[in-house]
């Protein structure tokens, strides 16, 4: 009996162990575009993951375990709101990149696209992300945030307006921001 | 489908491959163009919200979690630490009560009980082994001495007397052993002058320091014991 009850003790352990190998960049980033702010994102990753061991036997398909673990940091994050009025911090940029002398092309044009997306209302970028990045469908999006899919596929179509329209607006200062 | 849903549709999801904006970009290739065009917004929005995470973030994480099992297991082991321990307390108290406490209310019954308790270790042939000088020397823990022997002292040992520390003699009798008693003076049990049952008789003097019983069967004068102990004994206090 006890050496059954290690036994389970150690499968639990190389299961959290691989979800958390699996899961835990698509969790900091989801928790990045949620709050935007990498130590927050942090504490709720860990916070999330926390959870998720001690709730570990009631996750019964691996397949779900991306949106079980979003479903925990969404309500872990929500808590911090009812704990703490947090000011919402306003986007900053110096959070994402630092050493701005070494930017690429690349890091320059990220550094702009993140920007336009942090400035989308939450209610937009929430689902946007959860497309683009979890790759999840209307349907998904709509179960996880309890809405009805039209309404997330009104939000995605102007989520990706806005951004349409921001780009249109720059496209020839691109790059050189901040420049 | 009018440009406007379509455009909706896209907007929503580049990738949707519903049957009406499939066909609607086998019909028209501009479709087709923009529908292609969001997708690659897509793919550098992807890359835009692939913020880097923070090093080393998954193995905290592994960390965290050890410790805090870690921890848990320890609350756990203290909590069963911590009941065996009350499980013990209880346990010794209640032993120390079963033995302290008295099952008897007078002198007179415990007595009785005891030396059939005790019925079995001493027998009228055995050899009177004490000496006058060693009870007397036992007696000093009453502050009592004897002048002269009672009797064949077979045995002289201290005893439990319902808790007490007592002196436990028996002499050689007529027909069986006589047992006395030299116990402390305590409120726990009533004073009972005689008693008896079916087998035994006994009588109690109270003195001073301690009360002396003696125990005996039916064919025993006690009265002649009592004297005797009575004339014999001197308090030193």
């Amino acid at each position: 009996m006890p050496s059954q009850v290690s036994n389970n003790m150690a499968t639990k352990q190389v299961r959290y162990e691989a979800l958390v190998k699996a899961l835990h960049a698509d969790l900091y980033r989801y928790a990045y575009w949620l709050t935007h702010d990498k130590q927050v994102s942090e504490d709720l990753v860990q916070e999330t993951f926390l959870r998720a061991w001690r709730a570990l036997d009631s996750l019964k398909d691996e397949k779900a375990a991306k949106s079980w673990l979003i479903t925990i940091l969404r309500r872990e994050n929500a808590r911090r709101f009812e704990r703490k009025r947090f000011d919402m911090s306003e986007y900053e940029e110096a959070n994402v990149i630092d050493g701005k002398s070494t930017s690429t092309e690349q890091e320059l044009e990220n550094h702009w696209l993140r920007e336009k997306i942090a400035q989308l209302p939450p209610e937009y970028s929430e689902p946007l992300v959860l497309q683009i990045l979890g790759g999840y469908s209307g349907e998904d999006i709509a179960s996880m945030l309890k809405l009805n899919k039209n309404t997330v596929m009104t939000r995605l179509f102007r989520a990706r307006n806005q951004l349409k329209e921001a780009l249109n607006e720059e496209p020839v200062t691109r790059g050189q921001y901040n420049g | 489908m009018d440009d406007l849903q379509y455009r909706r549709s896209i907007y929503a999801d580049p990738t949707c491959q519903e049957k009406y904006v499939v066909a609607a970009q086998q019909a028209d290739p501009a479709k087709k163009e923009f529908a292609q065009e969001l997708q690659q917004l897509d793919a550098r929005l992807k890359q835009a919200m692939k913020v880097p995470v923070p090093d080393g973030l998954c193995e905290k994480l592994i960390l965290r979690q050890t410790l805090a099992s870690h921890q848990q297991k320890k609350r756990k082991s203290r909590v069963h630490l911590a009941l065996a321990a009350s499980i013990v307390i209880i346990a010794g108290l209640v032993v120390s009560y079963l033995q302290f406490s008295s099952s008897y209310t007078n002198l007179g019954d415990y007595a009785l009980a005891h030396v059939y308790h005790e019925q079995e270790d001493f027998s009228n042939h055995d050899k009177a082994q004490v000496s006058l000088a060693s009870l007397n020397q036992k007696m000093t823990t009453f502050n009592g001495n004897f002048n002269q022997s009672l009797g064949q002292l077979i045995s002289a040992h201290y005893c439990r007397f319902d808790g007490m520390k007592s002196l436990h003699l028996v002499f050689k009798g007529i027909t069986d052993t006589v047992t006395v008693f030299v116990v402390p003076k305590n409120e726990q049990l009533s004073f009972s002058e005689n008693f008896s049952d079916s087998k035994l008789q006994g009588e109690s003097i109270g003195f001073k320091n301690a009360n002396i019983i003696v125990v005996a069967d039916k064919n025993e004068s006690l009265s002649k014991w009592q004297r005797a102990i009575s004339d014999n004994i001197i308090w030193s206090v």
